[in-house]
């Protein structure tokens, strides 16, 4: 259901935020509807708000949301608009509420090692301003040059150097949050701002990230901050065949060094997509099959230290050292070799513009071998069927310091130009495929990007099982319309009354 | 859809789907417009997307046009782009959001969608064979920076100045024509010369910007000039990348950056600065020469030759986000967010505790002097500055 | 140092590189022509933006380890080291 805002709303709109900030034009409609994630591109005026609200301040962000409230107008949060499960896509019209403007540095506090931000700001942006007091904010996706704080929060996110500083849980320390009904409520560990451990109540800050948009919206985040690294080693690995370098992979993620950031592993058909373009792996001889790389952050000498441990163990596993350049290029590289298009190719090995799909599942270590085999034969599936979509292989990296589990990323090209209804159909399937696949091996169906998109959100009720009850009764309780991004993670049978809609 | 749209989508279409289909969004924090107005309208991403939304038919030019005046051309959205940046040379298809923005505002004109200060401005443009810069311009007049220096007219080798240098800030060019004096350099001056068609170009009146650009190549072909000299990037994009696009092979003309000789000259000890100039100064790379053209060495180079200074460099890949937000025609139209985009430009030198922002680039100029004076910041050329160490300023 | 039309239009010979790939330029890899002709065709590519592009690709990785730390380690040495 599209709600057609009246006018009054719009004109109300406009006294909280000031005409330049209440946007209703056709383009601005069209352009906060996209996210990354491959979408029929036919379809797309179907996910159209109704306006765009960018707010300057929590006040404004409250008195949005109090009137959407009163209205029962559905909104949508967005900020950088990178996620890569639709939570920024407007599924039911309504207001979308991009905080992109609230993206101030509002405190340094050298002595508690944190900082306090708008939710709009982007991490490589604060860094560069951290990095004059020797310090640095951690929380590096790969999508660290466009991702915000505040999408940050909405997802749980992920980060590729997660074994050494944590996650995005881990490092955001509390935040102000707007509830549904407009109320503002600090939520952090306890109530203290800066506090990095406290047992006082429920612990409420989980539950308010991660909830892509659905419980509310962030506004200002307080972070926990660590010393700039003086040294930096990202060894990578060949190997001839992919089971050396998952026990490789393996030993060095249990190895328990200090200054370990994280490990990836790349299968074959990882290795055979960087043969296509990527400057470090065409020259490589046929027999490379796999691939293993480390990261380590820390002072020079328990980095180097940490880091003779890696190379000799990876040594004694039969590992080639793929030298300097290309290991510290790669690494160096680690946030601009995902999305690219032009990487697609028909079956005949024509060029053609994809887009990026990344299936991330969080599997334990023992069954990364299984789950890669038949995440392979789904993708294959597609593939024999039509040029819509391209194998783009395998990644795992470690979540932890101890190796217990690993993202596990397959990433599919799709022609968005030639997705129709039946391939939307096919793709929607195989995507269910995927997610039975990661929890028929006791995984989670998502490891950063969350997991309400259509097919994988099917089985998001039995991965939580009685959890899934009780996630439908916190969101009645917090929001009795239904009114933040409705649609999403099948919580509309949480207001079987309803019909499901605002 | 009208057919002009569809033709243009057309055109347009696989640059287009290729940042759809990515759409990361990497240009997002290095993009000037993006981190003064966090619009995401005015987002490249956004610029790419209506392309395919005008294929689709659901948006026609008249809805985007002001959308595509947000957008200062500096070229740090393609850069940064990993199409561009990371595949672009192996794919031989980079991301090109200033042909895109160039091309839609193109598009509007021939619809007759106009931007008010944008035709007014390319009016007078047309009226005085320069760009309306300052009271008095006309093309008597184009070489009144050059009254008293002893210059010829013509030559094999002729020193293009742009309308902003020779209007309004006629010292840069004297410091030049003075410093290559020095060095031996021989040069004329350009016979008759209109403005190179570039600004016309960036705001979407091509046909001007065809005519001023045939006009040159003919005065130059027929006064015998196989080289232009030139001091302003714009003028170097200009000739570089449209002159080459209007006339193909027939465009034979030999164009130098005076930054990149200046350089050269210092390299072979042709001219070696020695009056020390005791500022604290930091650099600001001209979007069009770092991020455009990757011309970035040349200007530290002289800045590193010239006695007294303290330097305080910010390296050239932190200012792909930086700019002057004087480019694109957003001064003409939009002088309130050229003005945002300078004052922040100017807070990133205040950190570094200068007193002096060097640039290369004459239209930079304006906005960051008038930045610079609330933070008590002075902004110099580089031509000029090297000239002053050279003791022949003029 | 300076820009001439036929110069920057003229790219080097393609030499094979791999099944999919050719090189013109030393250390630079292009896909092979002949795979970008159905869908996506190439752009005119004039020789000093490829080189551009290459050069700026340099610099932003060199920027990106500065960025994350102030030094590199090399694992060549740690290597040597092991040896000795
Ligand atoms: C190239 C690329 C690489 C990526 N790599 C990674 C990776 O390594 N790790 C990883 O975790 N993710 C990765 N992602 C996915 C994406 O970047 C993350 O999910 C990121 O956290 C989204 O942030 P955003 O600012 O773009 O948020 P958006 O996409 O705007 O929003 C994401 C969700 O959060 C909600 N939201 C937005 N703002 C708020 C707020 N203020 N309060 C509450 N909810 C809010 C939205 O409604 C939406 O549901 C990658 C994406 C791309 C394109």
């Amino acid at each position: 259901m599209t709600v057609t805002l009246g006018d009054p709303v719009v004109e109300e709109l406009r006294r909280i935020l000031g005409h330049d900030h209440v946007l209703t034009g056709k383009a601005d409609r069209l352009n906060r509807t996209r996210v990354p994630a491959p979408f029929p591109v036919h379809r797309w005026a179907e996910r159209m708000p109704d306006l765009i609200v960018m707010p300057g301040s929590t006040g404004e962000v409250a008195e949005v949301l109090r009137l959407a409230h009163a209205h029962r107008i559905p909104v949508v949060p967005r900020d950088g608009g990178t996620g890569l499960t639709d939570g920024a896509v407007p599924l039911r019209g309504g207001i979308v509420v991009d905080v992109k403007r609230l993206n101030q540095i509002k405190e340094i506090d050298l002595d508690n090692r944190t900082c306090t931000v708008g939710t709009g700001i982007n991490a490589l942006k604060l860094n560069e301003v951290l990095s004059r007091h020797g310090l640095l904010y951690p929380d590096d996706p790969a999508s660290y040059p466009c991702s915000l704080v505040g999408g940050r929060i909405g997802t749980s996110g992920w980060s590729l150097i997660g074994s050494r500083y944590g996650h995005t849980r881990d490092l955001v320390l509390s935040f102000d949050h707007v509830l549904p009904t407009g109320r503002v409520i600090h939520v952090g560990d306890g109530i203290g701002r800066k506090i990095t451990k406290s047992s006082s109540g429920y612990q409420l800050k989980h539950l308010f990230m991660g909830h892509q948009g659905t419980l509310g919206i962030a506004t200002e985040a307080t972070l926990k901050l660590f010393p700039k690294p003086e040294a930096e080693f990202s060894p990578f690995w060949a190997f001839d065949d992919y089971d050396s370098a998952y026990r490789t992979v393996g030993q060095l993620a249990r190895a328990g060094v200090a200054t370990f950031a994280g490990a990836v592993l790349f299968d074959e058909w990882k290795v055979a997509y960087l043969r296509r373009d990527d400057e470090a792996y065409i020259p490589q001889p046929a027999s490379v099959k796999a691939l293993v790389c480390a990261a380590l952050y820390g002072y020079e000498d328990e980095v180097r230290a940490g880091g003779s441990r890696l190379m000799r163990i990876a040594r004694s596993m039969g590992a080639r050292y793929l030298g300097d350049e290309i290991s510290q290029g790669d690494w160096a590289a680690r946030h601009d070799r995902y999305a690219t298009p032009l990487h697609g190719r028909t079956r005949s090995g024509q060029v053609v513009p994809m887009s990026w799909h990344c299936e991330d599942a969080s599997i334990n270590y023992t069954n990364l071998p299984a789950v890669r085999l038949a995440w392979h034969e789904i993708a294959d599936r597609l593939r024999r069927a039509s040029d819509v979509f391209d194998d783009w292989g395998m990644f795992a990296y470690t979540n932890g310091a101890t190796g217990a589990d690993y993202l596990t990323e397959i990433d599919i090209g799709i022609w968005e130009q030639r997705l129709d209804d039946a391939a939307w159909a096919a793709w929607v399937s195989a995507k269910r495929d995927l997610a039975a696949v990661a929890l028929a091996h006791g995984g989670s169906i998502s490891a950063c990007h969350g997991s309400c998109r259509e097919g994988e959100v099917d089985l998001v009720p039995e991965e939580l099982g009685g959890g899934f009850d009780v996630m439908l009764a916190i969101k009645r309780a917090l929001d009795p319309h239904n009114i933040m991004n409705p649609g999403k993670y099948l919580l509309d049978r949480a207001y079987p009354d309803q019909d499901g809609s605002p | 859809m009208p057919d002009p749209e569809k033709r243009f989508a057309e055109e347009w279409r696989d640059a287009a789907y290729n940042c759809f289909s990515s759409g990361h969004k990497f240009c997002r924090e290095v993009c000037p417009v993006m981190q003064v107005t966090g619009n995401e309208s005015w987002s490249p991403t956004a610029f790419h997307a209506n392309v395919v939304a005008m294929e689709q038919g659901s948006l026609e030019v008249a809805d985007v046009a002001a959308d595509y005046v947000n957008c200062t051309g500096c070229g740090a959205c393609e850069l940064r782009c990993p199409n561009s940046l990371f595949t672009g040379d192996f794919y031989r298809f980079r991301t090109r959001t200033v042909d895109l923005v160039k091309g839609v505002r193109s598009l509007a004109v021939r619809q007759e969608v106009h931007q008010p200060a944008w035709r007014r401005w390319n009016e007078l443009t047309a009226e005085r064979t320069h760009e309306p810069v300052a009271d008095g311009v006309s093309q008597e007049r184009v070489r009144d920076w050059a009254q008293g220096l002893d210059l010829t007219v013509g030559g094999e080798t002729i020193l293009f100045v742009d309308c902003e240098a020779a209007f309004y800030r006629p010292s840069v060019p004297r410091s030049v024509a003075c410093v290559l004096g020095l060095a031996g350099y021989g040069f004329g001056l350009m016979n008759e010369q209109w403005c190179c068609g570039g600004p016309a170009a960036e705001m979407g009146y091509e046909e001007q910007a065809r005519r001023f650009a045939e006009h040159n190549l003919a005065d130059w072909r027929a006064s015998g000039v196989r080289r232009v000299l030139v001091l302003d990037p714009h003028d170097y994009i200009t000739f570089t990348e449209d002159y080459p696009k209007y006339f193909g092979e027939a465009f034979d003309i030999e164009v130098v950056l005076v930054v990149e000789l200046l350089a050269a000259l210092i390299r072979e000890g042709r001219l070696a600065p020695h009056v020390p100039v005791e500022r604290t100064v930091t650099y600001h790379d001209p979007c069009r020469l770092n991020k455009r053209k990757g011309i970035w060495q040349e200007p530290r180079e002289i800045l590193r030759a010239i006695p007294g200074l303290t330097f305080h460099d910010v390296d050239r890949v932190s200012q792909w986000s930086y700019c002057s937000g004087a480019g694109g025609g957003l001064a003409v139209e939009k002088p309130e967010l050229t003005a945002k985009i300078s004052e922040m430009r100017m807070g990133k030198a205040a950190e570094l505790g200068v007193d002096t922002l060097v640039t290369a680039c004459p239209w930079a100029e304006r906005p960051l002097t008038a930045a610079g004076e609330a933070r008590s910041i002075g902004v110099v050329d580089l031509h000029e500055l090297l000239a002053e160490s050279l003791g022949v300023a003029p | 140092m300076s820009y001439r039309y036929r110069d920057e239009m003229t790219p080097p010979p393609p030499e094979r590189a791999s099944e999919v790939a050719v090189t013109r330029f030393e250390h630079v890899y292009e896909v092979d022509p002949a795979l970008m002709t159905e869908h996506v065709t190439q752009q005119t590519f004039p020789n000093w933006d490829t080189l551009r592009l290459v050069r700026s690709r340099a610099g932003h990785l060199a920027w990106m380890h500065a960025h994350f730390a102030d030094k590199v380690v090399s694992g060549e040495e740690l290597l040597d080291d092991l040896d000795r």
